[in-house]
């Protein structure tokens, strides 16, 4: 009976993992950039850029995977009648969390989804961004148990809580029907892609699956925290497993710090992009991932923090402040990083998650 | 190996209102914990409070008292 209830509690979630750990090195092998075979970061950066709201011409592209994931999400949260639309839960305030979560995770060239996908393929410079990840989540911990509040949510129209996977199918329309009026790279990254149907139908199983064991690496970094539960972690475990047992077989892993693919040695900033993401995402309730499902669900608040992301890969870009990959120029080792505006904004970015922070504990209610 | 009881589940909005029952509960010597919400009740991803069945109707009483919303009460086998 123990073995039935540790599987009934733990096999969903493993099983999502699995999945989305076999989805990425499929998504790799079909073209995908190498250890990105999914980064909502960077694919939220990449449509940012389809979209011209961006001009860093090597990374553009209508990334079919986010597509799929919010439109995975809505079909199984409707399917399960769990679709709700609500709304009203501080969105100014999400947008800016989202805006800052993102310019974190490019800083350090990934979202928490890629940085479990670029261990997995032994990039060691990972490592780094996990420590700064737990660092920031810890410190949203220590809000939440202080009385951090975004205030709830209410019952919202229908046509609120569809309006998210609404754009989603006219992007989708837009890439395959009239991909002229979008911008594309012709190199770099965003060059880097498996055909989009195979990207669309990952994305659809991903957040299907997602969505249903409610898989987020924020939530399992909380509940272990919190809890001492390590349902929601295990699936990321899984990812993690999956991933680095199919890059052995393939011959893809390279241990290592150096020359990873789209990595970088700047480690202090890795650490900190990845505190400001993990801080961020514990504020808004999720990470990157997770805010594309619950917007998939009706949750008009993780859609305008998906706006929020998608603005702050814009800027990013816009302003220099994202990460750039380590390099060989020359023979000769440079390593990569952010630029002083990108530190800056990391900076401005721990400003700002402080003042909310602290505004938003009990008492506070007229801040 | 600890057999599955009757346990009241209550769900919140936010996790502040967890957090405040959490507080509310040892302040008056109540008898339960956090949990994360079960999947069963909710597909959000935030945190419930676990008691003894017993104690739902002076949990109730207790949250109205303070003004702490929940989203639901519900009676599980955990």
């Amino acid at each position: 009976m123990k073995e039935k209830g540790w599987l009934k509690s733990y096999g969903p979630i493993i099983l999502t993992g699995i999945v989305v750990g076999i989805a990425a090195l499929v998504l790799t092998a079909a073209g995908n950039p190498k250890n990105m075979g999914f980064c909502i970061a960077c694919f939220e950066r990449d449509i940012a850029g389809a979209l011209g709201l961006h001009s860093a011409g090597k990374v553009q592209y209508m990334r079919p995977e986010i597509i799929g994931i919010v439109l995975g999400s809505t079909v199984a949260a409707l399917a399960a009648k769990e679709f709700r639309a609500r709304a009203g839960s501080s969105p100014a305030i999400r947008f800016v969390l989202g805006l800052f979560v993102m310019i974190g995770a490019l800083v350090f060239l990934g979202c928490p989804l890629r940085m479990v996908i670029r261990l997995g393929g032994g990039d060691l410079t990972a490592v780094v961004g996990l420590l700064g990840f737990l660092v920031g989540i810890l410190v949203g911990v220590v809000f939440l148990k202080k009385g951090f509040s975004l205030g709830r949510a209410y019952p919202v129209r229908k046509s609120e809580g569809f309006m998210l996977p609404g754009v989603m199918v006219v992007l989708l329309v837009l890439l395959v029907a009239a991909p002229q009026l979008l911008k594309s790279s012709e190199e770099g990254p965003g060059s880097m892609r498996a055909f989009w149907v195979i990207s669309l139908v990952a994305g659809l199983i991903v957040g299907l699956l997602a969505q249903r064991s409610r898989l987020c690496m924020a939530g399992g970094l909380r509940d272990a925290f919190m809890l001492r539960d390590f349902t929601l972690l295990s699936g990321f475990l899984a990812i993690w497993i999956t991933i680095t047992i199919g890059n052995l077989i393939l011959g893809k892993y390279n241990l290592g710090m150096l020359s990873q693919p789209i990595a970088h040695t700047q480690h202090l900033w890795s650490f900190l992009g990845m505190a400001l993401a993990g801080w961020g995402s514990i504020l808004l309730g999720g990470c990157p991932l997770r805010q594309l499902i619950l917007a998939g669900e009706g949750n008009g608040d993780s859609a305008v923090t998906v706006l929020g992301m998608v603005v702050g890969a814009a800027i990013a870009h816009n302003f220099g402040m994202a990460g750039n990959p380590d390099s060989v120029v020359d023979g000769v080792y440079k390593v990569g990083g952010t630029s002083t505006v990108g530190m800056a904004a990391v900076i401005l970015g721990f400003v700002v998650l402080a003042v909310i922070s602290v505004t938003h504990l009990p008492g506070k209610e007229n801040a | 190996m600890r057999s599955k009881e009757p346990r009241l589940v209550i769900s919140f909005h936010t996790t502040a209102e967890a957090m405040a029952t959490e507080r509310l509960c040892r302040q008056n010597g109540l008898e339960g914990k956090l949990i994360s919400v079960p999947r069963s009740i909710t597909s959000d991803c935030g945190l419930a409070w676990s008691a003894p069945a017993a104690l739902r109707e002076t949990l109730e009483a207790l949250l109205n008292q303070h003004a702490v919303e929940a989203a639901g009460y519900h009676e599980l086998l955990l």
